[in-house]
């Protein structure tokens, strides 16, 4: 994976919901690796540029080409299987590199090995063989963010990965995700709501104007949390 | 200033439909004719009841032979049927097979229920003659009818997002749905397996009538003698511990998946 080879490139998009716009005219170029939050109120459209991003939603207006990498998506409502265990859980992340048979009733074991020691890094070792559903929502954020990582992307956009954990798990997170993508030459891309990890950790910021479709903003900011 | 809603938003659906059956079952009830003779109701009732008691306990061997049999007609019965239901439940659930499979998936699963379960033992009875082969033929194919649509609408009802997440992922719609929509589904199609179970020892419990295995036939011998009605007894004593018990057991599974799917302490 190296950085010449990666691109998301989003040229003036724009996208409107139920007759308003929410951002517009909406220009992204990542080619460098680098950590981007995207702040806003609520409702300013941050969960809606991720999805349009990651191709799961397309734009009222504009383009967004993406290079040939993985690309992978952790969602706020984090969309686990409720009734899969923890280990089956974060395995999903690794089907695209696997045929349907190979992956039918159990998974390679270099994959469940990488599973169980990223879910152990993540606080979740002993809960392998429990279910999703009987978890905190804390501990199902770790999951869904073990789950993304194990696609092993090279872009990930990640919306509000930390809202649900105490401000410590948050911060090593966001340091873990910062050190696993950007080090290796991928874009992170983040909805965050908390002041201080924008100023820790990221390098760019993309600022969403709730009033003001044209307001967006995008600003260096030479984060603190350096790789 | 307050705006009056117009008189027919009170009546939705819920309310409509139960005013249709309430005036149904109302305006049924002339129409339902008794013998027209005056009859000795109680009387008859009381003298009836008490040829069932006591159970006559001579027969228990042979009533405990035929409740195995019975067991294991419905066991082998609702065996066949999940296999097969789960298949046909692929393609009549909306969220996974295109129309063109769909709808005709769903014909031949309303045909199937149409035909009552000693239908279809009269029809195995005729093709494969009277033993407790007949008997897991005809609530085979009985319980394919009931299991299919369940478990179609369990893979309905289930939760998308997570099967979504994972195509988004890079997984092909037969890992997601093997990864991200079957774990969802499977307590829910287990908990109507576990139902249908219990249904189906119910049903074998009846389709001896007609020759078709199980203890539904000893039934017809005790109630076809006239001084049998304490054996008669003792067999609906037998499958009443039994059924309780399938009851109690399917109940305390179900309860149990059901909380762990929904993330309550058991």
């Amino acid at each position: 994976m190296t950085a010449t080879t990666i691109q998301l490139q989003a040229s003036g998009i724009g996208l409107q919901m139920d007759k308003r716009w929410l951002w517009r005219e909406l220009d992204l170029c990542v080619s460098e690796p680098c950590f981007i939050a995207v702040t806003g109120s609520s409702g300013a459209g941050k969960t809606s540029l991720l999805r349009c991003l990651s191709g799961q939603l397309s734009p009222s207006e504009g383009i967004i080409k993406r290079g040939p990498d993985t690309t992978a998506m952790i969602h706020q409502d984090l969309q686990l299987t409720n009734g899969a265990t923890c280990l089956m859980n974060a395995l999903g992340g690794c089907l695209g590199r696997h045929s349907f048979l190979s992956t039918l009733l159990s998974f390679p074991t270099a994959e469940r090995s990488a599973a169980k020691t990223l879910l152990g890094q993540f606080g979740l070792s002993g809960k392998e063989s429990q279910w999703a559903s009987t978890l905190s929502r804390g501990e199902r954020q770790r999951l869904a963010i073990c789950r993304a990582l194990l696609a092993r992307p090279s872009i990930l956009l990640a919306d509000e990965p930390v809202a649900s954990l105490d401000s410590q798990w948050g911060e090593r997170v966001l340091k873990f995700l910062k050190e696993t993508i950007v080090q290796a030459g991928g874009f992170l891309i983040c909805s965050l709501h908390d002041e201080s990890q924008v100023n820790r950790f990221a390098d760019q910021r993309l600022h969403l104007d709730s009033n003001l479709p044209n307001g967006w903003s995008l600003q260096s900011m030479g984060g603190e949390v350096q790789i | 200033m307050t705006s009056r809603l117009p008189w027919h938003s009170r009546f939705d659906l819920l309310g409509v439909t139960f005013l249709l059956f309430l005036a149904g079952a109302l305006g049924s009830i002339p129409g339902i004719e008794g013998a027209g003779r005056e009859l000795d109701h109680w009387g008859n009732l009381s003298r009836f009841a008490s040829q069932f008691f006591p159970p006559d306990l001579s027969i228990l061997d042979r009533t405990l032979d035929g409740l195995v049999e019975t067991l294991r007609i419905a066991m082998v019965s609702t065996f066949w049927a999940i296999f097969i239901s789960l298949f046909l439940s692929l393609g009549a659930a909306r969220n996974v097979s295109p129309p063109w499979i769909l709808w005709p998936t769903r014909m031949v699963l309303n045909v199937i229920r149409t035909i009552p379960s000693l239908l279809w033992a009269l029809l195995a009875v005729v093709i494969v003659g009277s033993n407790s082969l007949a008997g897991v033929i005809a609530l085979t194919f009985y319980s394919v009818g009931y299991l299919a649509k369940f478990f179609s609408e369990a893979f309905e009802s289930a939760d998308l997002q997570a099967q979504q997440a994972l195509r988004s992922l890079g997984a092909t719609p037969l890992q997601a749905f093997r990864h991200g929509l079957w774990p969802n589904a499977r307590p829910v199609i287990w908990s109507h397996c576990l139902w249908m179970l219990e249904y189906n020892f119910r049903s074998a419990s009846i389709i001896g009538y007609v020759g078709a295995g199980g203890i539904g036939l000893h039934l017809k011998l005790y109630a076809e003698s006239a001084d049998s009605w304490n054996k008669f007894s003792l067999v609906l004593l037998c499958i009443l511990v039994i059924v309780t018990i399938l009851d109690f057991t399917g109940e305390k599974i179900r309860q149990s998946l059901r909380n762990k799917l929904e993330g309550k302490a058991d």
